[in-house]
């Protein structure tokens, strides 16, 4: 368990200080996000046509109202904490990869479902959107995190995935 | 058996959030309070040259530097002169709490009062370092080179960082890693036990 806790704490402090690099921030991160918009409104958009995306922002033509997604709501902390735990706990590189890639669109899915809820919320009632932006919605997602990892190690439990058959 | 324990887990907590987050609505003030003192302690015993006091609001933490602005020039204020001041938003740092809980109190673990009390304690002490990783960003920006060039302050990228991870990260990342370490003897423990143990085993 030790052995497990300091791998988990030195990834997630690598991938945490990469990610707040600026050349990382500018050739992926802000692109990543940018895109993480425009899939929102594509979602949006059959069901409300006055939604547009502009980079990181997704806005509403008709009442002015717009969110720009910011560093801590694109989901790629959450992705952070759930890849240094996978690359902490002991399977084959096969089975990691897995895991971070299924994980990863695990916690986007959930991710563009937050930001697709704040924008109505925020066009109903500014308080309300404020308080699950800030505080209701990280919950969720570290919840969302933690069941990832619990399916990832019930996955791995399995007798034919054990590493050494890999 | 290991099916059961897990989705149990996740719908407890998923109930027991609105709970527990209505009750940390209702007495944020109070529930932060160690962690306001703790952080008072800490960043008066480690910048006494920049910081005056620091005053506790409801939902808030009000930090009195001893510098005053004018004509934006920083310099240090006049004996009697108001020192600038940030307010911080305590429910950045606290809405881990109603986290913490929930999960807890979803788990069938053996004393849950004295592992909540334990566990509450370490919160309060991540809410009380995420506190100074975030005065110590709003000192950065706001007295600038008095304050980084004091002693014992680490280099602003190391600041910037610190902010970061105490912000995004520690809010809901502690709980998590706090209520993993007091799961031991739950039978969600077992389950997670067995299977950590399992690759080890075999290897």
């Amino acid at each position: 368990m030790l052995k497990f806790l300091l791998i988990f704490v030195t990834c997630l402090m690598v991938l945490f200080t990469v990610e707040l690099l600026n050349p990382v921030q500018a050739a992926v991160i802000q692109p990543f996000t940018a895109v993480l918009a425009w899939i929102s409104a594509s979602i949006i958009l059959p069901l409300d046509d006055t939604v547009i995306s502009s980079g990181r922002v997704l806005r509403d033509s008709a009442s002015g109202f717009a969110v720009s997604i910011e560093a801590g709501c694109n989901g790629v902390e959450a992705s952070i904490v759930l890849i240094a735990g996978v690359l902490a706990f002991p399977a084959t590189w096969l089975q990691r990869a897995t895991a971070i890639i299924l994980g990863f669109i695990a916690i986007q899915l959930l991710n563009i479902l937050r930001i697709i809820s704040l924008f109505y919320l925020g066009q109903w009632n500014y308080e309300i959107f404020e308080w699950t932006h800030l505080y209701l919605w990280p919950v969720l997602i570290m919840l969302d995190v933690l069941l990832v990892f619990a399916l990832y190690l019930r996955w791995l439990s399995q007798p034919d995935l054990s590493p050494q058959h890999a | 058996m290991r099916d059961i324990a897990l989705r149990q887990q996740v719908l407890t907590t998923l109930l027991l959030l609105a709970i527990t987050f209505a009750l940390w609505v209702a007495a944020e003030p109070l529930l932060t309070t160690p962690a306001k003192w703790l952080a008072h302690a800490l960043l008066t015993g480690w910048l006494p040259e920049i910081i005056e006091t620091t005053i506790f609001e409801p939902g808030a933490f009000l930090v009195v530097t001893k510098f005053t602005d004018i004509n934006g020039i920083v310099s240090l204020a006049a004996p009697g002169e108001d020192g600038l001041a940030f307010r911080l938003d305590t429910r950045l740092v606290s809405y881990g709490l109603p986290f913490y809980a929930a999960l807890l109190w979803g788990s069938r673990i053996a004393n849950p009062f004295n592992t909540f009390a334990v566990g509450l304690f370490l919160i309060w002490l991540t809410m009380a370092l995420g506190l100074i990783a975030m005065t110590a960003k709003d000192l950065m920006l706001v007295i600038g080179y008095p304050f980084l060039t004091a002693d014992w302050v680490p280099p602003a990228a190391v600041l910037v960082v610190s902010y970061q991870f105490s912000v995004l990260l520690m809010p809901t990342l502690a709980p998590v890693l706090i209520w993993i370490f007091q799961l031991k003897g739950s039978p969600l423990w077992h389950r997670l036990e067995g299977q950590l143990e399992k690759p080890r085993n075999k290897g």
